[in-house]
């Protein structure tokens, strides 16, 4: 069964290690995904991750998926075009989904599917005007006239 | 529960940091033109000098249907970084004023990308090299620059790890030149990564590489059609290259138009155009097709 000693033979079964979300569910995740955030890297490197690691910042919801982002993203021998049709998929979600994998991404420091999604919400961006861009971030523009003017003035390489 | 909840995300409450890499996907030119006004707190972040390290002047191509002249935005981008850009991609639009211009103000370029800069000449490059002691990252694609300007930056650039020097491929059984290859093997001894897409290159040019670039773990020799990679210089490049190419090998994952153009079709010595390359894939920017060591950026995300 189980076994928690170190031993790199091939015949021990997965390391896995435990993360709770911020609603209180937990996940198990192999530990070679788990290698993927450098912050559960350090923690396993620091043996502190035999025990469920708390991630207050992470709901269940999310902390699911990116339990799934990792485990696929760890599994050898994947065809580099289904993995990104695979990843494209995983970032076709609603907007506040994406907002927290980023934050996600970011406090655990998974520098790939942070690029996935920070590239996902650029794609939204791109070829877009400021006033498509405030509708599909519900931002508002926030300028003063001032700064209207100064904008107007440094467009010195627009064409008239 | 309330049914106008506020949103639970407001995409202005990103860290300064994330949002930042958000806009830099951007390209510089839509950075300018959009990203910066739409509200203040994306100015203020497109304002901030750590948004230029980096300056990508992607665009279409289409420069006779832009509304801007990218010199001029480019040398406000340049401004911008106030000296500290590290990376510069410029396609269709260079010129040797802007290359001394940015190479004036930036003293610590470790990546520069050239695309068809047809109006960038062999001098206005190498003074240019004699500016860019830190450079390890540079691709001179689809440009026609001579040997002795390779060899210029091959002396000048002692730090250089990657070398991206792409043509078209073309059929020309008659056609081989080791110029270039020999340049490279004389002159870029440091080299990990090297891209030689479309090259004329011959056996000999390639085991000059091979003799004279002991780190080369990387090796793009498509349609390099002179090359003839059997026997033992074939042993020889699987043994030695951890990422081998070949001249045949597919060309799905290759950034440009891979066409090939034929001896039948062409009177002419040289390319008649690059109205068929096709630049709209731009999520290989800051990598290369197959190659998953990002440490050679690893200054990109100081």
């Amino acid at each position: 069964m189980s076994s928690s000693s170190s031993s790199s033979s091939p015949s021990c079964p997965k390391k896995m290690i435990t993360l709770k979300s911020s609603d209180g569910e937990t996940f198990e995740i192999e530990e070679i995904a788990a290698l993927q955030s450098k912050t559960l890297e350090s923690m396993i490197d620091e043996n502190c991750a035999s025990t469920p690691v708390p991630l207050p910042n992470i709901t269940g919801k999310i902390l699911a998926k990116v339990v799934e982002y990792c485990t696929k993203h760890a599994e050898v021998g994947a065809d580099a075009e289904s993995l990104r049709a695979w990843d494209a998929e995983f970032v076709s979600v609603d907007h506040p989904t994406l907002f927290d994998y980023i934050l996600a991404a970011n406090f655990l420091e998974i520098p790939t599917l942070l690029n996935l999604a920070c590239q996902s919400v650029a794609d939204m961006v791109k070829g877009k005007t400021p006033d498509e861009i405030h509708k599909i971030f519900n931002i508002k523009s926030t300028f003063t006239p001032e700064e209207e003017e100064e904008l107007r003035r440094e467009n010195q390489w627009a064409f008239d | 529960m309330a049914t106008d909840d506020p949103p639970s995300h407001n995409w202005l409450d990103l860290p300064r940091e994330i949002a930042t890499t958000i806009l830099l996907k951007l390209g510089a030119v839509e950075i300018l033109t959009t990203a910066q006004r739409v509200c203040t707190s994306w100015r203020s972040i497109c304002a901030d000098p750590a948004m230029w390290r980096s300056i990508d002047m992607r665009n279409t191509g289409d420069l006779s249907g832009m509304d801007h002249d990218l010199v001029a935005m480019c040398r406000h981008a340049v401004d911008r970084s106030h000296g500290g850009c590290v990376d510069i991609n410029i396609e269709y639009f260079g010129t040797d004023e802007l290359l001394k211009y940015t190479t004036d103000r930036c003293n610590h370029i470790r990546r520069l990308r050239l695309v068809c800069c047809n109006n960038i000449s062999d001098e206005g490059l190498c003074e240019a090299a004699t500016k860019l002691p830190l450079l390890e990252v540079l691709e001179l694609s689809y440009c026609s620059f001579s040997k002795e300007a390779l060899e210029t930056i091959g002396q000048c650039c002692p730090l250089l790890k990657s070398f991206k020097l792409n043509s078209q491929g073309y059929r020309y059984t008659h056609m081989e030149c080791d110029d270039e290859a020999q340049a490279i093997a004389k002159n870029m001894h440091g080299l990990r990564h090297l891209q030689l897409f479309g090259n004329k290159m011959t056996n000999e040019g390639l085991k000059a590489i091979l003799d004279s670039c002991p780190h080369l773990e990387h090796l793009d020799l498509r349609r390099c059609f002179n090359v003839n990679i059997g026997g033992n210089l074939g042993k020889r490049c699987t043994e030695q290259i951890k990422d081998l190419r070949r001249p045949y090998d597919p060309t799905d994952d290759y950034e440009f138009d891979a066409t090939i153009h034929d001896e039948e079709s062409f009177d002419d010595d040289y390319p008649s155009g690059f109205s068929d390359i096709d630049f709209s894939d731009y999520d290989n920017y800051y990598e290369f097709s197959d190659y998953d060591d990002y440490s050679v950026y690893g200054f990109l995300y100081d």
